[in-house]
């Protein structure tokens, strides 16, 4: 751009521009359709709608009228201020800290709950759930770069494998839990076999329709599943058997308040889900940190950015999509259980693309392939519209432009993950460093 | 021994929770007010089924309150929004056992209500819903789960009487949208049908949120029905109707209360006439409720939705449990509740075992194209 | 002929209905993709607003006295398709071309969010329930015995085959034959080198977008028409239906999409014609992944190769 353009107003763009602004609004905002007794009728919207309309297309029209000297200004603000895009703080470089910091957040959090109101911990597990669905896309989605749109059908079949074997088969929550990840990574991997060897947007396509096919399947076989109707009384998970229920549901089970001699509260079951929860999500955190910083984490991200350069040295991308595919499919697994031990009662309602949806935006709003954000993301998802709920009128609108945006502006998300990569070290403290990351030759600087 | 020992535990942890019942009550005494929580959509997709269930409540509140209130406390109604949704329903179950609120009027889909009652059990908490019909809510056994509308399972048996008494097709045809609501429906009407005799050749679901019933249509005419059931909402109805009126298919069709709406007569025209539903008596016609009515109108509100009388009966079967008892504990209440029999606006009302109510007419109805309807059985 | 044979053609005939609209819809994402190679997601969302124009438009019509049908037509559908056609427009000007150069994954991404933007966008303007109304052209015809199953073809079904195959040879002529057309093609062919030849591909991709979006508009007045009732969450499924017949007829290919389009409205009918309208969806979806197994490139497609 150069200096004289910087200075021209932009009189034609700017008409052009109000102009389609105009014929957007005015046949979609400026009316509203509406039915009177049997007749279809329509009317001008009331004249707030109006003055908005207005006062949008007069803010395009300047907009675009001073866009030159709007950017010129834009361009000297960042030369002027280098203020580098807010990345995650690196720890990489204290790992005795680092670890202080990790055990003091999750003792924080283990502790937390018992001074919170009930439901803020019931709040908080909820969010759990969808920390540990994040993270599980984000592996899919984030890490191997594959677009799975179906994501909430494995979340579906975990739900499902624990309501229905405990249903038929009497089995708790504990081995449900890992035949619900099983079951889904099975599923997963069944229905990636032949899908993975598309490219990334039929992919996307594909696994919209797998989501689908699932959840009319849980619809339609109403002997098996109850249908529509779903499954009810679903157990809560007992700790060592110990129930956390008022009375004993089965004869000769003892609840945990009376095992212990505490007076019943009700807070302990919501309390133990949280944990319950809280677990799962830093198993998943550990198993995923531990696979990034395997080969095949490696390989993940090595496809999602060059697929032919990784075929041609040999890696084979549809075993590698494969396993990213089954592992995010199995964490959808058990944080499906575990969504099922929550609700006690489960119906395809639940699982619709919606689902899917959210979850996808949770990945794109954290940055995909960060995990901090990803969690922060969830987390905000769920509170949000807890403290707002005019908020959950306006919610999927935003979710739409907050992904349009974030694709245009920051597709590494709001906070980019800082990748562990090589790095010379000038003096050779820490030899007992066994084989960490820092030694992995396969990653470059990002 | 271990049973026994169990058992006085039990005992023992009833009394704790009934002291501590009786300290939250004193602390509510000191402020005068006992809670019940409406909860509901507030947002989403049928907010406006939410709004009929919160006018109706929030009018009983208020005339209750307007009367001297319950044991000389007043009432007041905390709305919940669960926005339909089941994981919102059970965020909110949580919340009203934590804000100590021990009576609730909710939720309004079964699908809310259904997850939200195991905590209310669990937790004490008495729970009326005026909306939700599905028959699975009351089927488990609970104690504290009430509701104040008829169930799917007594709206099926309606139907099929009146299909069998004044219809006698030769051969019907029982179609559904494949949701609790519907397929619960047609099921009903389907099995009271056949064990009368009457020959169902077809018996089907279609996809809730589809526009295209030609091949559904087709098949119906091919086999040639007199006579088809449709358990589902208006808009799949409402087209299958004007689909079938374009297609030449001409036999009588009928149907839930979920599809008794103005707007299947804006989808059918002409084709909606003649359309069979069965409703709950419209207790906003009844001249006993003159008077509600016109409270309800004084404060422009629309007293005409199905879920508006039953959510007042709710709130008013709850003071009147409260005031026989002179108490504010749930259970004693809920056994109350199952003792006595309430006059409320939509009649004398008494629950069963389940929670249910012992009775609860459904009515069926001609439908006009101006959507207009006749009473058809009393 | 006996009763089945009857049978038979009518549920062929319900399913060419369909079919030619999920034809008109699939052109939009044929043409996108053959062009940048993108999949545009918000396309099903174009046509559930072409639909709203139109009810807009024959309400206001209506309420302003005007009884003539042809009138009424003609205006639904010049207005639904100046307006969609901005839309499509603004659609790739906000949210696909800032990103033409970037992961596919990306402008994936972007056009899902711009989807579900809009569905929520038409939902809070105008509300989720469902808008009806009363058809305007009724009747048809009966062929076949008066006492046994008759097939019977409504006017508007006609009305639809017609406008179908009139937008279709227009949409033949003009990729073939005119100087915009050819840029088109060459577009399809070769991106940069269409630039570098000094043809304005922003122009050409923009028109795309149009032209797509004006087809979708087409459907959306015959569909809103045909069915009579609308809502904002029409487009997601006919959008993945019609995506569905794009792929099945080979993506890129204008004749395809038409061909995929029919097969799927077909198979739909007959599925729930001589099976179970349960399962008319998984079918659908089951069919679109067997076709990307086997033949990824879809009927009459060419097999792509991919570049570096």
């Amino acid at each position: 751009m150069n200096s004289q353009s910087s200075t021209t107003l932009r009189w034609f763009p700017a008409f052009m521009a109000t102009g389609a602004l105009l014929l957007l609004a005015v046949l979609m905002l400026g009316v509203q359709l509406s039915t009177e007794n049997t007749e279809l009728v329509v009317y001008f919207a009331a004249s707030e709608r109006w003055h908005l309309i207005l006062a949008g297309a007069v803010l395009v029209f300047l907009v675009q009228l001073f866009r030159n000297p709007i950017s010129a200004f834009w361009q000297g603000a960042k030369k002027h201020n280098p203020l580098s895009p807010f990345q995650l703080p690196s720890l990489d470089d204290n790992k005795p800290l680092k670890r202080l910091l990790i055990s003091f957040v999750v003792a924080g959090l283990m502790v937390w709950p018992f001074f919170v109101s009930r439901g803020a911990v019931d709040l908080a597990t909820l969010a759990l759930i969808y920390v540990m669905l994040g993270l599980g896309l984000n592996v899919v989605v984030g890490l191997a770069g594959l677009l799975d749109l179906g994501y909430v059908g494995f979340y579906a079949v975990g739900a499902y494998s624990y309501a229905l074997l405990s249903q038929y088969f009497g089995l708790d929550f504990w081995s449900c839990l890992l035949i619900g990840g099983v079951m889904a990574a099975i599923f997963g991997f069944i229905l990636g076999f032949p899908v993975l060897r598309l490219r990334g947007d039929y992919l996307a396509i594909v696994t919209l329709g797998f989501g689908e096919i699932i959840r009319i399947l849980l619809n339609n076989l109403t002997s098996i599943t109850g249908g529509p109707n779903g499954i009810s009384q679903i157990p809560k998970p007992t700790l060592f058997g110990l129930e956390f229920s008022r009375r004993a549901k089965e004869d000769g089970n003892v609840p945990f308040h009376e095992f212990f001699g505490i007076d019943y509260s009700s807070g302990y079951k919501v309390i133990f889900l949280y944990i319950l929860a809280l677990l799962l999500v830093l198993l998943t955190l550990y198993i995923i940190n531990r696979l990034l910083r395997m080969p095949i984490g490696r390989a993940w991200e090595a496809l999602r950015e060059d697929d032919i350069a990784c075929r041609s040295l040999g890696l084979n991308p549809t075993a590698i999509k494969l396993s990213a595919f089954t592992i995010g499919a199995a964490f959808a697994g058990f944080a499906g259980t575990f969504f099922a031990a929550r609700q006690g009662f489960i119906s395809p309602e639940s699982f619709t693309f919606i689902e899917s949806a959210i979850i996808l935006a949770i990945v794109v709003l954290g940055g995909m392939g960060s995990q901090m954000g990803v969690i922060l993301a969830a987390v905000i998802m769920t509170v949000l519209p807890e403290f707002a709920r005019e908020f959950q009128e306006y919610r999927m609108l935003m979710f739409g432009l907050m992904m349009v945006l974030m694709m245009m502006w920051r597709p590494e998300g709001l906070m980019p993950m800082k990748r562990p990569h090589l790095k010379l070290k000038d003096h050779q403290s820490d030899k007992k460093d066994d084989a960490s990351v820092n030694r992995q030759p396969i990653a470059e600087s990002v | 021994m271990l049973k026994s020992f169990n058992k006085k535990m039990a005992v023992f942890t009833a009394v704790l929770a009934g002291t501590a019942a009786l300290g939250s009550a004193s602390i509510a005494s000191a402020e005068d007010t006992i809670k019940i929580a409406l909860a509901g959509p507030v947002t989403g997709p049928v907010a406006q089924y939410g709004d009929m269930q919160f006018i109706g409540a929030k009018m009983a509140i208020e005339q209750i309150n307007q009367a001297g209130g319950v044991n000389g406390k007043e009432l007041e109604g905390v709305v919940f929004d669960d926005a339909c949704d089941p994981k919102q329903a059970v965020a909110v179950a949580n919340r009203i056992v934590n804000d100590d609120i021990r009576f609730v009027v909710g939720h309004l889909c079964s699908s809310s209500t259904q997850p939200a009652s195991d905590i209310y059990e669990d937790e004490g908490v008495l729970m009326i819903t005026a909306a939700s019909t599905s028959p699975d809510i009351t089927n488990r056994g609970y104690e504290l789960i009430f509701r104040t509308i008829g169930l799917d399972s007594m709206q099926g048996p309606t139907a099929a009487k009146y299909i069998i008494d004044s219809v006698k097709p030769q051969k019907m045809a029982v179609i559904h949208d494949k949701q609790q609501y519907g397929e619960g429906l047609a099921a009903s009407v389907r099995d009271e049908v056949q064990k009368a005799g009457v020959k169902v050749a077809l018996y089907e679901g279609v996809t809730a949120g589809d526009k295209d019933f030609s091949a559904l249509i087709a098949k119906l005419k091919k086999e040639d029905v007199d006579f088809v059931y449709y358990g589902g909402y208006h808009p799949e109805l409402g087209l299958i109707l004007r689909q079938s009126a374009e297609k030449g298919l001409d036999v009588k069709f009928m149907g839930p209360e979920g599809v008794g709406n103005k707007d299947i007569s804006a989808i059918a025209g002409e084709a909606s006439e003649g359309l069979l539903v069965t409703l709950p008596k419209s207790f906003d016609q009844d001249p006993a409720n003159a008077r509600l009515v016109e409270a309800f109108k004084a404060r422009s509100e629309d007293p005409s939705g199905p879920f508006v009388f039953p959510a007042y009966s709710a709130v008013q079967v709850m003071a009147d449990g409260m005031k026989l008892t002179a108490s504010e504990d749930p259970e004693k209440v809920a056994s109350s509740l199952r003792a006595n029999n309430f006059k409320t606006p939509t009649g004398e009302l008494g629950f069963d075992g389940k929670g249910d109510l012992k009775d609860f007419s459904f009515v069926v109805y001609q439908w006009h194209s101006d959507g207009s309807k006749t009473a058809l059985t009393k | 002929m006996p009763e089945s044979a009857y049978y038979f053609i009518q549920q062929l005939l319900n399913g060419l209905t369909v079919g030619s609209t999920y034809a008109l819809i699939a052109i939009g994402y044929t043409m996108v993709y053959g062009i940048i190679g993108m999949i545009n997601f918000a396309h099903g969302e174009i046509y559930m607003i072409g639909s709203y124009v139109a009810f807009a438009v024959l309400a206001g019509l209506a309420l302003m006295g005007v009884d003539s049908i042809a009138l009424m037509l003609a205006a639904a559908f010049i207005i639904s398709i100046i307006i969609t056609s901005t839309y499509g427009f603004a659609v790739e000007r906000v949210a696909y071309r800032p990103l033409r150069n970037s992961n596919r994954l990306i402008a994936l991404i972007s056009a899902i969010g711009m989807s579900i933007f809009l569905q929520n966008y038409v939902r809070i303007a105008q509300g989720s329930r469902d808008i009806a109304m009363p058809s305007l052209i009724t009747g048809g015809w009966t062929f076949g015995p008066a006492d046994e199953f008759n097939v019977t073809l409504s006017y508007m079904q006609v009305v639809i085959f017609i406008i179908t195959f009139i937008t279709m040879t227009l949409l033949t002529l003009f990729i073939s034959k005119s100087r915009m057309g050819r840029a088109c093609r060459a577009c399809a062919e070769d991106l940069g080198m269409t630039r570098l030849l000094g043809i304005n591909t922003n122009q050409v991709i923009s028109l795309t977008f149009i032209i797509g979006a004006a087809l979708a508009a087409v459907a959306g007045v015959l569909l809103g028409l045909y069915y009579g009732v609308i809502n904002p969450y029409i487009g997601f499924l006919a959008g993945l239906k019609a995506f569905t017949a794009a792929v099945l007829g080979g993506i890129g290919s204008i004749p395809g999409a038409v061909l995929g389009g029919l097969i799927l409205g077909v198979t739909e009918a007959f599925t729930a014609g001589y099976f179970s309208s349960e399962y008319k969806d998984v079918v659908a979806f089951s069919l679109l992944v067997l076709i990307l197994l086997f033949r990824p490139s879809g009927i009459l497609g060419k097999p792509e190769v991919e570049k570096v």
